[in-house]
């Protein structure tokens, strides 16, 4: 505790935090109790928060801002006016789970991906869960990411999403729910890592007082999970991650997740389809590629098979794949369970094919499509959130009472065109944790995207990134469009 | 290594250099007329003459003025080897290898980008002229600093390497040229020792010059040690050498080295004293179609 007392004996006392003027909501935040109590687990880093003086706090984020730019750790934003790159948004109050709570959620989440690659497979293959009636087959079969050239195939250890991202969220009681899974190209990990670093560098006197798990053995984890996927016995097996190229937002972590594992970076016109076989193209000549991990949209991926003007694709890949000659990380065709109506039936997938009970629950979704739950969706619009099924990055999302009466019968008319395009879910109040804003702290809402990787076996990360609504009262979390993020800490408590 | 950022990296390189040659032949030039105020005759056409652009410059100005050859050699965008046209270039080549690079090579190239793209060079004062090139110069040499200092010697490097010293040999060649077409066409001044040696100052040969030749010097003496000196890193064979050190260091570079070596063949037997400024034309314009061969031969090879 040395440390945290000088630099309290050191701080200028004006302006002091106190927990006492922090403004509590009806959510559940994971710092303070509705007593405005520090939480017993967090005693040692609340306490020195009430520590700091505004000049602190402010030191403390320049810090981390400046060491974010150094490291130019940063992302793509698009806008109708082009793009830009912008420096990452990190704020340094970690946000702090227990070990025994992380343990249960990373066990539900082995479980639940298990369920979903599992429920795949069977999709291109039997359809077993769809002939015994447990869900409308027309949801599976209809889908735009239903791939009919991947019927038929079986995968190394039925791993079909071999890297997912499930979005957490923590209800009024301080319960972690799933809100979505990601299935198809996940991204946010390597800012997730990058986090740690930067805290490590800003914070490193606090880390001393918690048995903070470490998170750095991903990029070694995906390498596994990589080597696993191929269809080659080898046990080193040419691996190269695929990327759209530089201007994609995520392009970043692609570049920081290649390095990190020592492999080439490739764009499609560095790889070329011969006799069914992918090579790269090197100074040496042509080397043959056994896993191709790609952060290419399915429809990219091929302009045999998918948008034929495809130029960051690779002609003849998916063939190639289909034969077995190349591994495809994640898989095509895994869209089809990541849906938001699929979601639904995720707790059925885990009773199905693991005769297990789902540990994680899901949020209360209505399907709007049945005449039932639309009727009561539609009675208690203000209380409900509707989304397209099939979208992601937060976009198309519609929050009930953020609406205008006037403006509800067009909402209503816009889903009824479609319905089975869309879900609703009841508006939860996502939990809270203190966050920096200009020069003090308040309470922001967040959510939390574990990283899933399945090969052999199913590895969850620990923690992960956690991303915070930077405005008041705000649940949009997503960083193109001003959610910020903070370092997750799995703590022994 | 994957051929396009092999292709990446030695274009980089390239037109790094060029900056920098660039920027030298200028500053040899507005040198030159500083030392001779008065003599008219003196002018900017064997710039352009040496870069071999002379239509595409004709098609836009009438004179061969200083401003007019100025402002085609930094910001003219039809030019493609206008300094703004090179590190436009060269971000564009960075752009995708950035990360394969010493970080501080890519603040080295985002500052030289900065201090010469977007601006005009017929607002910067005369008297800044100099110290403007100057700046040029220093700032490509500490772009490769950061890399001959930073980054582990492998492809990568020998890709960077191979570049640059391509680029050098061809653009040297091309100076020398340059001087000796300014010298032969106007007669009115025989340039003594002095300017000899402020030429090689121009192109950071005068140290270098001075240990192997003292005392007077003359056009053969400059022009040998330009081309022949073999531990100058600016000169024509030291530079031929070292793009044999590359090449040996490369996968598949046989037929290169073989015609590297015949490069330097011809530059050993070359008779420089014999050599009147025609003859030395030829000789360096033929140096120039050499290298020009081996370049298409690296592209298809490994690109």
């Amino acid at each position: 505790m040395n440390d945290i007392l000088k630099i309290r004996k050191d701080c200028k006392r004006e302006m002091k935090l106190t927990w006492s003027k922090y403004e509590l909501s009806k959510s559940f935040d994971e710092y303070i109790t509705s007593k405005r109590t520090v939480r017993g687990h967090l005693k040692k880093i609340g306490n020195f928060l009430e520590s700091l003086s505004e000049n602190d706090l402010q030191e403390l984020d320049s810090a981390t801002k400046s060491a974010i730019k150094s490291l130019g750790i940063n992302f793509r934003v698009y806008s109708d006016e082009g793009s830009e790159e912008r420096s990452w948004p990190l704020d340094f109050i970690p946000r702090i789970i227990k070990k025994k709570e992380w343990n249960l959620v990373e066990k539900g989440l082995k479980q639940r991906t298990k369920a979903l690659n599992l429920f795949i497979e069977d999709c291109y293959n039997n359809q077993n869960f769809l002939k015994e009636g447990l869900m409308d087959s027309s949801m599976i079969l209809s889908s735009k990411y239903f791939l009919n050239f991947c019927k038929g195939l079986k995968l190394p250890n039925s791993s079909w999403a071999h890297i997912s991202g499930s979005d957490l969220i923590k209800d009024e009681k301080g319960d972690f729910n799933v809100l979505e899974d990601n299935l198809r190209v996940p991204s946010g990990v390597s800012y997730m890592l990058e986090n740690r670093y930067v805290m490590k560098r800003v914070f490193p006197d606090l880390f001393s007082h918690y048995g903070v798990s470490k998170i750095d053995e991903y990029p070694l984890k995906l390498y596994e999970t990589l080597v696993q996927a191929s269809f080659t016995k080898s046990k080193n097996p040419e691996i190269v991650l695929l990327t759209p190229g530089i201007y994609n937002s995520a392009y970043y972590e692609h570049s920081y997740l290649a390095q990190q594992m020592g492999i080439d970076l490739v764009e499609g016109i560095d790889l070329i389809v011969k006799n069914n076989v992918v090579y790269k193209k090197t100074i040496e000549g042509l080397q043959k590629v056994d896993v191709v991990y790609r952060r290419v949209d399915d429809d990219f991926l091929d302009p045999d098979v998918g948008n034929s003007k495809s130029v960051i694709g690779v002609k003849g890949l998916i063939k190639a794949w289909k034969n077995k000659n190349v591994a495809i990380v994640n898989a095509p065709g895994c869209g089809i369970a990541d849906d938001k109506a699929v979601y639904t039936y995720v707790p059925d997938m885990i009773k199905y094919y693991l005769n297990e009970d789902p540990i994680l629950p899901n949020i209360k979704t209505f399907i709007l499509k049945n005449k039932e739950d639309r009727n009561y969706a539609f009675e208690n619009f203000t209380n409900m959130v509707f989304k397209p099924v099939a979208e992601s990055g937060g976009y198309g999302i519609v929050i009930g009472r953020n609406i205008k009466k006037d403006d509800r019968s067009i909402i209503k008319k816009n889903i009824l065109k479609d319905p089975k395009n869309f879900v609703a879910q009841p508006l939860i109040s996502l939990s809270t944790t203190p966050t920096f804003r200009k020069d003090s702290i308040f309470p922001r809402h967040l959510d939390l995207r574990p990283f899933i990787l399945s090969g052999k076996e199913t590895y969850v990360t620990v923690g992960g990134l956690t991303r915070v609504a930077l405005k008041r009262g705000s649940t949009v979390v997503n960083s193109s469009q001003g959610g910020g993020s903070k370092d997750t800490w799995v703590v022994d408590a | 290594m994957l051929s396009r950022s092999a292709k990446h990296l030695y274009w980089l390189a390239r037109y790094i250099e060029r900056t920098e040659n660039i920027a030298r032949m200028i500053d040899v030039n507005l040198e030159l007329i500083l030392d001779f105020p008065d003599d008219h005759s003196l002018n900017w056409k064997p710039l352009i003459d040496t870069l071999d652009i002379n239509d595409l410059f004709e098609n836009k100005y009438k004179k061969y003025n200083e401003n007019n050859v100025l402002n085609f050699l930094f910001e003219d965008s039809r030019n493609l080897s206008s300094l703004n046209n090179c590190l436009e270039m060269s971000k564009y080549n960075i752009e995708t290898i950035k990360d394969d690079l010493p970080k501080s090579a890519n603040i080295k190239l985002n500052e030289l980008y900065d201090h010469v793209v977007g601006k005009k060079i017929s607002k910067i004062h005369k008297r800044k002229k100099l110290h403007h090139l100057t700046q040029i110069v220093s700032m490509t040499q500490g772009f490769f600093g950061a890399i001959n200092n930073n980054l582990s010697r492998g492809y990568e490097f020998e890709f960077i390497r191979l570049g640059r010293f391509i680029e050098r040999t061809d653009m040297i060649s091309r100076i020398i040229d340059c001087l000796c077409i300014s010298k032969s066409e106007k007669q009115t001044h025989d340039f003594s020792t002095m300017e000899w040696l402020s030429m090689l100052t121009t192109l950071s040969a005068q140290d270098a010059f001075r240990k192997v030749s003292k005392g007077e010097a003359d056009r053969e003496e400059v022009i040998s040690f330009l081309l022949k000196n073999d531990s100058f890193p600016r000169s024509v064979y030291r530079a031929l050498l070292i793009i044999e050190e590359c090449l040996k260091n490369l996968p598949k570079s046989k037929k290169l080295l073989l015609m590297n070596s015949k490069i330097i063949k011809k530059c050993e037997r070359s008779r420089l004293d014999n050599y009147d400024d025609l003859k030395l034309h030829l000789f360096l314009e033929n140096l120039e179609k050499d290298l020009s061969k081996v370049d298409l031969k690296i592209q298809s090879i490994y690109f």
